[in-house]
């Protein structure tokens, strides 16, 4: 990290990686417009919107009634006429109240109208389960991959959250941003100048050799924790994959990857059934002409629960990701 | 042509169109405004051109209200590249922003926060333009119709709500879905100018429209109008009617068209033999258009692909 520091970076908080994305994007493009649930003086409940209000006001940085469909709805109408929006819906589970503009208009208004209009709106939004139970915890983005029109992106570091969040910005279709609860608090070096980082590229952020493991925002940390012990408790060498856009999905990343290891794990923390690593393992047999050897880490089939024990039970973890390679490569 | 003659003309052409539409099989799914044009009519004499309109999934009559090329909707209706979205959107979702008419969507209440957003653009604009968004009777009972009045009245947004009120959700009527009537009065806990007038006079649609529109032009905030019209099809050209024989025939008896041309002739502007010449020139006009779009190619099976996201 210290030569990266020395190249331009400072060390910040992925709730500031936010912020400064957004307070860069907005000075450049002075239409654009962030919308949703206390954003304003507040903040966001994330901290992550936070100087936003101090600095461009109330006319752009406008708290909505607690209304999800109005929220994305408004933002959508808005950049329909070419005032580009950033929607703040709390928790991904509340954007099931808000897919018919989303789904519905947004995907779609560009093909459907012959290309007369385009929709550039992003919603941002918070996956993940930290204690607060069946309705405020899930994973839902594989329900956004399967929507043609909509890009969906999920950072796992502050560097690739700003540099996504500005591409987001920078894109003019529909996009579905989306954090997790449990990646506010870390922290990592972004770069100092401005940084927009491709739409549809995933990154290999640590190099093995015997096995690939794909996975996204914060279950992309477990992934690494469990290639740490793959390595000192099995010797075996695990490459980790970060998918950072799951639509596009880079599959020429992940397959030149499990062509070099022949193997894929995949994991991630919403659902296995028409998941992610669903998807991955499919389309990897399409490219590649055969199933390689490959296995799926996620919850419990199962609503993940308040209650700290049943969370944990529910949830995928480091241990589980090595149980499942160790299986695999047996 | 004074103005009331050119709106009868108006209303003229989107019966024709739909008529012409009706008597072919290769046009697929429909949602007539047959009975409503009165309403969008009334409606689009009252906007200026900068403004926006957004329509329900019924949006031939909204489109040719709002000026659009009569030959480019009825390609886009039959589905040729030389449509107005290049045949890939058919009825309900019919498009040209850059006339006006922001266009349609086809789930029922899905247009209305669409538009509070459109009316907070030209609000941020600061250019005058406001937005206007025509839905049924059906759509007022969905949670949308809230949340949009709610956010519109707190930021005062340039939006008119115009529920074009034809009494039948499909099958069900206004009565057995909504407890509130008349639907009008939905806008008062927030504040909002409303009215609730006969939607089969396009002179009074157009008074009525107007003269909120003036008030939401001068920043009074949102307005709804509601315009009690009939709908003189079934609610679609998959569906059967299910009224009866006496409702129906009361139903045509409203007839907008019938009515603006009795009026004009009584008031010496219009008489029989003009407006038969005028109902002449439309149709051929009409028959133009869909020579036109029977010429012309459908799109090319690669536009399957193009402009997805």
């Amino acid at each position: 990290m210290s030569a990266e520091a020395a190249a331009g970076t400072a060390r910040i908080f992925f709730r500031e990686a936010i912020a400064r994305a957004l307070a860069e994007e907005m000075a450049r493009d002075p239409r654009l417009l962030v919308l949703g649930q206390d954003v304003g003086a507040f903040g966001g409940s994330y901290k992550e919107f936070t100087g936003l209000h101090a600095r461009f006001g109330d006319d752009r940085v406008r708290d909505m009634p607690v209304a999800e469909a109005g929220m994305v709805g408004v933002g959508v109408g808005a950049a329909a006429l070419g005032h580009r929006t950033l929607v703040s819906i709390t928790y991904m589970d509340f954007l099931m109240l808000a897919l018919d503009p989303l789904v519905n208009y947004a995907a779609k208004a560009r093909f459907k109208t012959g290309g007369r209009l385009r929709v550039p709106i992003v919603v941002k939004t918070t996956a993940g389960a930290k204690g607060q139970g069946v309705a405020h915890s899930q994973c839902i983005e594989a329900w956004m991959m399967g929507v043609p029109g909509l890009t969906v992106l999920a950072p796992s570091t502050p560097a690739d959250a700003y540099g996504l969040l500005k591409a987001a910005l920078r894109h003019d279709g529909p996009v579905v941003f989306i954090d997790h609860k449990r990646l506010f608090p870390k922290s990592g070096e972004v770069p100092l100048a401005d940084h927009v980082l491709p739409i549809g590229a995933a990154c290999v952020v640590r190099a093995g050799t015997d096995v690939t493991v794909t996975s996204h925002g914060y279950m992309v940390h477990i992934a690494l924790e469990a290639a740490e012990r793959l390595q000192a408790e099995a010797g075996i060498s695990a490459e980790v994959i970060d998918l950072r856009s799951l639509a596009p999905l880079d599959t020429g990343t992940i397959a030149a990857s499990v062509a070099r290891t022949g193997a894929i794990v995949t994991l991630e923390e919403g659902q296995l059934t028409c998941g992610v690593g669903s998807e991955i393992c499919f389309r990897l047999g399409e490219i590649m002409g055969r199933m390689p050897r490959a296995a799926r880490v996620g919850p419990l089939a199962a609503p993940v629960s308040s209650n700290p024990v049943l969370e944990g039970e529910c949830l995928p973890d480091a241990a589980r990701l090595v149980a499942a390679v160790r299986k695999l490569l047996e | 042509m004074i103005e009331p003659i050119a709106r009868l003309r108006r209303m003229v052409l989107i019966r024709t169109v739909e008529a012409q539409l009706m008597a072919r099989r290769d046009h697929g799914f429909q949602l007539y405004s047959t009975g409503e044009e009165a309403v969008a009519v009334g409606l689009c004499a009252a906007l200026s051109p900068t403004d926006q309109l957004l329509s329900s999934g019924r949006a031939i009559g909204p489109a040719l209200a709002r000026g659009l090329d009569p030959a480019a909707v009825i390609a886009e209706l039959l589905g040729k590249a030389s449509g107005v979205n290049r045949g890939k959107a058919g009825r309900g979702h019919l498009a040209q922003p850059e006339a006006g008419f922001l266009g349609a969507h086809t789930v029922v209440a899905g247009n209305l926060t669409l538009a509070a957003g459109a009316a907070l653009a030209c609000q941020r604009a600061g250019e005058g333009a406001i937005v206007a968004v025509i839905f049924g009777d059906g759509a007022c009972g969905a949670g949308a119709l809230h949340e949009t009045m709610n956010i519109a009245a707190l930021w005062r947004l340039p939006l008119l709500l115009v529920c074009d009120n034809n009494g039948l959700s499909v099958s069900t009527p206004v009565a057995r879905s909504m407890a509130a009537s008349p639907l009008a009065t939905l806008a008062a806990p927030f504040g909002m100018a409303s009215a609730t007038i006969d939607g089969m006079d396009v002179e009074r649609v157009h008074t009525a429209a107007a003269g909120l529109i003036a008030g939401i032009r001068a920043g009074g905030g949102p307005a709804f109008l509601e315009c009690r019209s009939e709908r003189l099809t079934p609610h679609s050209s998959a569906t059967r009617d299910t009224r009866a024989a006496p409702d129906l025939a009361a139903a045509r008896a409203r007839c907008p068209i019938a009515r603006a041309a009795a009026r004009l002739a009584g008031e010496g502007a219009l008489d029989a033999a003009a407006f038969a010449a005028l109902e002449q020139a439309v149709s051929a006009e009409v028959a133009r258009g869909f020579a036109l779009a029977d010429a012309a190619p459908y799109p090319d099976p690669a536009e399957a692909l193009s402009d997805v996201g």
